[in-house]
This record gives structure tokens, sequence and C-alpha cells, in this order.
């Protein structure tokens, strides 16, 4: 049995790293990424000693914190116009930079929240549904996400149609032998071509048509043609004896 | 009698609205109910607001999404939890509050681009906040696979008493926030 454990700190690894920037109090635009990397790698080491699942964003990021980490170690060249090249880090500090904002507007936003649950709307009846107020009274309110929820709900509750199976009479070799040697006991002759009629689909016309060549090959008929492209017959040999 | 006074009927009527009206009662809803005569809103709302002072009635009206509300005051929130049997306060995980934050500040925005943003992957908080109506689909985006854009409701403008969205408190610069724990020992580098 594994124990799930939510751990409801850090809502992802930017929030993560957010947080051992702030507790160091590291500049965030002139990040010292080996450190930051062996710090977060050390709390994903104890998330799995912990028998916690990482979720993939924290791999990720590790991987690119790496990634920096490779890059911050080349010698970084300048280009011609004495310029240096793009920090490594720049992008990984824009996220977190954008990232921060919206984290603390969060924040701001619970407070509203928060202000304005101490006012409770006063009023606001519903007046029992009416008929024939238009369109307008039915589509009040109505998203395209409720749509989408509606037609989600209705095709569930469809029934489900399983294709239908139709269980295939089996037949056999030896029947279709014996329907042959009845219909020669009786004819003596018969067409081939109307051998085949009686037989009701596809699957039938095969093991009458091997049937046909099964008794061939124990001699119990023969099959004969006039002449070319003519009717072919078939005779049981039993009959003639 | 001000010049700005209005007339008892048509406070009367105004206060009538908001009492029955489900939504907050817009300035278009007020014209078309008053065909036209019904005069500023704003001003009859002010007016309103004063009077429910001088008589100490209990309730006011806010300015919310786009339109006004009749409200409780909120020293009686007590009574009102109770007799409602919840908090009238939107109950949000900190994952919800930050995907509402994206999706309000940049909207419209795709999935794609609020997991950019949070570096999470936010479809299931996506779908609660849908579900619970503070989100909506927008449209669709014209890029590659054309993904569903998401923006805010008017139920999410009611819920954090946002008059519109020109009201979500401004982004704070990085610099603004970093400072913020440590504004105490700053004072104290300062006066060394």
């Amino acid at each position: 049995m594994a124990y799930s454990v939510h751990l409801d700190n850090f809502e992802g690894p930017l929030d993560l790293l957010l947080y051992f920037i702030q507790r160091d109090k590291i500049d965030i635009y002139d990040i010292p990424i080996a450190q930051l990397a062996g710090e977060y790698l050390e709390y994903l080491g104890m998330i799995k000693a912990l028998n916690l699942a990482v979720a993939g964003e924290f791999v990720v990021l590790a991987a690119s914190l790496m990634r920096i980490k490779a890059k911050m170690l080349l010698p970084r060249t300048v280009d011609e116009s004495e310029e240096l090249m793009e920090d490594p880090r720049q992008e990984l500090v824009d996220q977190l930079v954008n990232y921060q904002r919206f984290k603390s507007a969060a924040v701001e936003l619970g407070e509203l929240a928060e202000l304005r649950g101490a006012y409770y709307p006063v009023g606001g009846m519903e007046l029992p549904a009416s008929n024939g107020n238009g369109v307008q009274e039915y589509l009040q309110d109505v998203s395209l996400f409720d749509l989408m929820s509606v037609f989600r709900e209705v095709l569930g509750r469809m029934p489900s149609t399983e294709p239908l199976r139709m269980a295939m009479e089996p037949i056999k070799l030896d029947d279709q032998m014996s329907v042959i040697r009845r219909a020669l006991d009786s004819e003596g002759k018969i067409a081939f071509k109307e051998i085949l009629l009686k037989a009701v689909d596809r699957h039938e016309v095969v093991v009458t048509f091997l049937a046909l060549l099964e008794m061939v090959k124990r001699q119990q008929i023969v099959v004969l043609q006039a002449d070319p492209f003519g009717e072919i017959m078939l005779q049981g040999l039993e009959a003639q004896a | 009698m001000t010049e700005a006074m209005i007339d008892l009927e048509l406070l009367q009527i105004t206060e009538l609205l908001l009492t029955a009206s489900p939504e907050p009662l817009t300035p278009a809803k007020f014209n078309q109910v008053m065909d036209g005569r019904g005069g500023d809103l704003e001003t009859i709302i002010t007016q309103l607001n004063d009077r429910f002072e001088q008589q100490a009635r209990p309730v006011e009206i806010v300015h919310v999404a786009g339109g006004y509300q009749l409200v409780s005051r909120p020293e009686h929130r007590h009574y009102l939890q109770k007799l409602h049997q919840k908090s009238g306060r939107l109950a949000l995980s900190r994952a919800a509050l930050e995907t509402i934050a994206v999706v309000a500040y940049k909207q419209p925005i795709t999935r794609g681009d609020i997991e950019q943003i949070r570096g999470v992957s936010s479809g299931s908080v996506l779908r609660t906040l849908l579900e619970r109506g503070l989100v909506t689909v927008k449209g669709r985006d014209e890029g590659p696979g054309r993904p569903l854009l998401y923006g805010t409701t008017s139920a999410f403008l009611q819920a954090f008493g946002l008059a519109g969205l020109r009201d979500l408190p401004k982004l704070r610069e990085i610099n603004e926030i970093m400072g913020e724990g440590e504004a105490p020992e700053a004072v104290a580098d300062a006066a060394e």
C-alpha cells in the first residue's frame, strides 16, 4: 500500500526555485546557478527518498538547470560587436520573473475574494420559468463550455452501441459433402453453378467448393465439361457404379 | 431640495430593480427597463447609498461586474453565513488562484500559455474553474491545432468584487515583490 503525500508548499518547480531565491536572498538577475541547481537537486532527492512521485515538471526543470550550469562553464565568446552573448540564464530568469508577478497577483486576488466574501448579495430572486419569452430567456448565461459539457453528458447517456455481431453458422466440410451427395443421389447429374446457387453466403460458397474438391480427390464424383466455357456438370461415381 | 434631488419614485423603482435582479443591474438594463427615461444610474445609486446610510439600513449598493448589486453590510455577514450555511467567500486553492490570475491578466489565453507561465500542467485546475463558471471559452486561437482560448466571466468579477477587468490590481514588478519580506532589514541597513 503506497501512501501519497501531498506537499502543498510548492505549486511547481518555478515556485520552488523562487523559494530558494527568496530564502537565500539571491539576486534574481544574477543567479548563482551551481548553488541553486545543487539545492534544487537535493530537494528532489529528498522527495524521492520519501518515496513520493516527482512530477514530470520538476524533472524537466532539473534538466534545464543542469544545461544552464554546463553552458555557464563554457568560455563565453564575445562576438564582433563586442557584446556579450546572451546569458544562458536569461530564459529561466524571464520565466521566474514573470511567474512571480502572477504568483503575487494570485495572492492579491485571494485577498479581494476574501473581502468580497463579507458582502452577501441581497435579493436576486429567480422567477419561476415562464413559457414563451423567446429565445433570449433560454440562451441566457449559456457559454460554449456549458454546451460542450451538456453535449458530453448526452453522449455519455446514449446507450453504447456495440457493433452487432452475428454468430457465424459453422458450415462443415462434411455437411456440404453430404448435401452434394444427396443432390446427386436424387438427380444423378447436377450443374456446378446450381450447387453453388444454393449457398447463402460467400463462406458457404467456399466450403461447398472445398467439399467438391475433396469429393473429387476421394473419387466420389467426377467433373465433366462438354465443351469449352460450357456448363460444368457433376456426376456421382457411386451413382454411376 | 437640491437640483440633484431625484424624485422618490425613481429611487424606489431603482431599489426594487436592484432587489429583484439576479445579476448586477447594468446601466443598459436599467435604461431598457425604464424606457430610456431613468436618467443616470450612477447618480441614483449614490443617492440611494446615502439614504441607506442615513436610515441605517443593513444593505448597501456596490459597483461590480459592470453593474450595481445590492449587498449586505459586512458587519452582518455572520448571520447570513449561518442562514446560507456557507461562507460567501470563494474557496479556491492556490493553484486555482494562480491560474485564474494568469487568465484574468492575459486573456484570451490558451492552456499552453498558462502552463508556460506557471511551469506546471494546469488542465485539471482549468476544468474546475470552467465548471465553477469563473472562466469560459472565448474562442479558438489561430495557431497550430487551433487551441481553445480562455477568459474570465462576469461571475469572476462578482466573486472578486471587481467592477470590471480594469479594476484588477496592477501587476507589480519583481523588485517590489522581492523587497517586501526584507523591508525592516532594508531600513536597518539604511540607518547604519
